[in-house]
């Protein structure tokens, strides 16, 4: 009975013009690409010292994500082996469940190759760029999700290939290494309004201080853990 | 062959941990979707604070703490509404220009 209702609701909301929240969300996303791209050049760089770049090429695609694409190539370069790498890599990458979880109730109406596609897209900066955006119809906020997701799918592996081939001279830099927390940061900062979100913020921020000695995939499954909990405490207190 | 295991291995995980969630037809629980929402937000901030924390640069005594302070400059202005470009220009530009400063007075 939801189903259908959802289905009526997003009919009526089709007939009205809702293709500028596809190009207004692509719009959301130019100055995170534009901040992403030395971030790119830099995956680029690890991925042309990789043993076998070919391989580490094609993760640009197959697992879609620079964090976790850096870990598995960072504990490959360390000789740590693929299972440990594997391990790392898929738990960075839990994060991903967490964000297609949040946004089921949206999509549980849309039609399945929509949600195909919005999986195959779902990475940090769409679904923070589309989690800021609260107001609009269901429609509306799934097409501004999918123009935030295309053009960083479009662009991601171009900016990745092109560090491939000049990345190396990025790699001396130091301050690329902050390029990530820069522009993840300033993605999320604005939800720092909303209490529950403070509070999920600055539990993760405390328990991946804690945990800065543990690998990646450990440290940031707990401050997951820890930000959902404070979220949802929060929720509960008036 | 290492590195394609790994990478086939992670891909096809994440594909998974992807798609599950979205193609599931039934309701979930709403609690279970806004936890989900928090715990990806805290994630992201986690992998933000680690990246600093874990930050390493030969050239400057007490870098991390200068990363911290260039970091916290950059999103005080992303939270105050200026561009995702503006505040990681202005965070990097930030720690460029103090690392130089102390790097010629040392």
């Amino acid at each position: 009975m939801y189903a259908d209702l959802d289905t009526a609701i997003d009919g009526a909301v089709d007939r009205h013009e809702t293709r500028p929240a596809l190009s207004a969300g692509a719009r959301a996303m130019l100055p995170i690409l534009a901040a992403y791209a030395p971030l790119g050049l830099l995956v680029g760089a690890h991925v042309a010292s990789s043993d076998n770049p070919v391989a580490a090429w094609l993760s640009t695609w197959l697992i879609y994500g620079g964090a976790a694409q850096l870990a598995v190539l960072d504990v490959l370069a360390h000789g740590s082996g693929w299972v440990a790498a594997a391990i790392v890599g898929l738990l960075v990458n839990m994060r991903l469940a967490a964000f297609a979880t949040a946004m089921h109730p949206e999509w549980r109406s849309a039609p399945v190759r929509l949600r195909v596609a919005a999986a195959l897209m779902l990475t940090d900066a769409p679904w923070v760029v589309a989690r800021n955006r609260t107001h609009g119809q269901r429609e509306e906020r799934r097409r501004y999700y999918l123009g935030a997701a295309i053009s960083l799918f479009v662009l991601w592996p171009l900016m990745v290939s092109v560090g491939v081939l000049v990345g190396g001279r990025l790699e001396a830099a130091p301050v690329t290494s902050l390029l990530l927390p820069l522009t993840l940061g300033a993605v999320i900062v604005p939800q720092l309004r909303q209490r529950p979100a403070a509070v999920a913020m600055v539990a993760a921020s405390c328990t991946a201080a804690l945990t800065m000695h543990l690998s990646a995939g450990s440290a940031l499954a707990l401050a997951g853990l820890a930000g959902a909990l404070g979220g949802l405490v929060t929720e509960r207190v008036p | 062959m290492t590195v394609l295991l790994a990478v086939l291995v992670v891909g096809l995980g994440s594909l998974f941990l992807r798609l599950a969630p979205l193609l599931s037809t039934g309701r979930m629980p709403e609690k279970l979707t806004q936890a989900a929402g928090w715990a990806g937000l805290a994630v992201v901030a986690g992998i933000s604070v680690r990246s600093v924390l874990l930050f390493q640069d030969r050239s400057v005594a007490g870098a991390p703490v200068l990363a911290a302070v260039s970091v916290a400059i950059g999103l005080v202005l992303a939270f105050r509404g200026r561009s995702v470009l503006v505040a990681v220009a202005v965070g990097g530009a930030t720690y460029q220009v103090i690392s130089a400063a102390l790097a010629a007075l040392t």
